[in-house]
């Protein structure tokens, strides 16, 4: 399981991963989440004068527990997809939703 | 049955109180390749209540800045005029409405969901190199016939949301099984009424119905920005369900679930302080 916490970007060290996308003024997303922190990118972030990051870290699950928030998400999922049948459009942008739900976001 | 003419909806569109000056110049902007920035930035800077609602907007989340924008001259350098133009367009036209008094009608889901729309349509907007700021403003509007119902008609309204959670269908359904006609149409008369701009107008008439407008229209990328954000359940309301994706919106977007995926955290996050300032 992922858990998020957001540092001050002087307390970030090479190997740490990104939780939220970092996006510049208009939008553009200039590290998307997940990547791994580098020496160089962090460099590059102290320059844009970027305070503070979100980054992931793993932590332990129980697995009856992980199973049983899966469980809840996929409900979940299935009532709000429940009227928008099998295309494939539909089923991948629902597969979307799960995998985004299924990350726990603390 | 209680069906409703387009020509009540004119009727009732012609009734409502004009838009702000300033919003009304801005539409038509789209149209003027010679626009002078300077003299709209200072119309809008003197309307007060949109003023203070911009910048509220321009100070969120939504566009990560790190230092604070306290006037319109300073959000037009920063943020650029066409971002400034759609802020003020979304804020300007959603306040003409008076929504809260048909009941059954959640204005806060409405909102909710307007936003999360424009969040989407503005991510996806970037991820495929389309103009970020309209998709951002036809996803707050594209439900915007729905205000119109729900201000206009509202015990006729009341009936097909009744109707809707009856046999929990989509509003879109509801409102063609009980008025005869969908938010969809009268969004497209009352983007006529208005002269939005053609990529605007295709955002509110056409959004569920893509595969019958343009490929260049903004149909297709609403279409999916508001299953995004349905799938998201931004409106928080029971009720809330996904409509079909059509095949022909996705493939003519040309985005792939991965991207869709990546997406999805920042659409999520920015939905309740970029609501603030639309609740304003």
């Amino acid at each position: 399981m992922t858990a998020r916490d957001v540092i001050a970007l002087v307390e970030a060290r090479p190997g740490m991963r990104l939780g939220i996308a970092l996006a510049d003024r208009a939008g553009q997303v200039l590290v998307p989440a997940g990547v791994e922190l580098t020496e160089s990118l962090l460099q590059s972030l102290l320059r844009r004068d970027i305070a503070s990051i979100c980054v992931e870290r793993e932590v332990a699950e129980d697995p009856a527990a992980q199973e049983a928030r899966l469980a809840a998400v996929k409900a979940a999922a299935d009532h709000l997809f429940r009227v928008a049948g099998g295309g494939i459009a539909t089923r991948t942008l629902y597969q979307c939703i799960v995998d985004f739900r299924s990350e726990s976001r603390q | 049955m209680n069906t409703l003419r387009p020509e009540q909806v004119l009727t009732c569109l012609h009734s409502l109180p004009a838009l702000p000056a300033v919003v009304t110049d801005l539409l038509a902007s789209f149209d003027n390749e010679d626009v002078d920035v300077g003299a709209l930035a200072r119309q809008i800077a003197r309307d007060q209540a949109l003023a203070a609602r911009l910048l509220r907007v321009a100070n969120s989340s939504f566009y990560g800045l790190q230092t604070r924008i306290s006037s319109i001259n300073e959000a037009v350098v920063v943020l650029g005029f066409r971002a400034v133009r759609s802020m003020v367009i979304a804020v300007g036209v959603g306040g003409v409405f008076r929504a809260e008094q048909c009941p059954g009608f959640g204005v806060q889901a409405h909102i909710r969901h307007g936003v999360g729309v424009g969040l989407a349509a503005r991510a996806l907007a970037l991820a495929t190199r389309r103009n970020p700021e309209i998709a951002f403003t036809g996803g707050i509007l594209h439900d915007i016939g729905k205000l119109v119902l729900a201000s206009c008609f509202s015990p006729q309204y009341q009936q097909a949301l009744t109707y809707r959670e009856r046999h929990d269908c989509p509003v879109v359904v509801a409102e063609r099984d009980v008025l005869g006609l969908d938010h969809a149409i009268v969004g497209g008369l009352l983007a006529d009424a208005w002269r939005f701009p053609p990529a605007l107008r295709s955002a509110l008439a056409e959004h569920h119905s893509p595969a019958a407008a343009t490929a260049d229209s903004l149909a297709d990328l609403i279409h999916v920005a508001d299953a995004v954000a349905h799938g998201l359940g931004l409106g928080q309301t029971a009720g809330e369900l996904v409509m079909p994706v059509d095949q022909t919106a996705w493939q003519r977007l040309g985005v792939s679930g991965e991207t869709i995926t990546q997406l999805l955290p920042q659409i999520a996050d920015g939905v309740d302080e970029t609501c603030l300032a639309f609740n304003a």
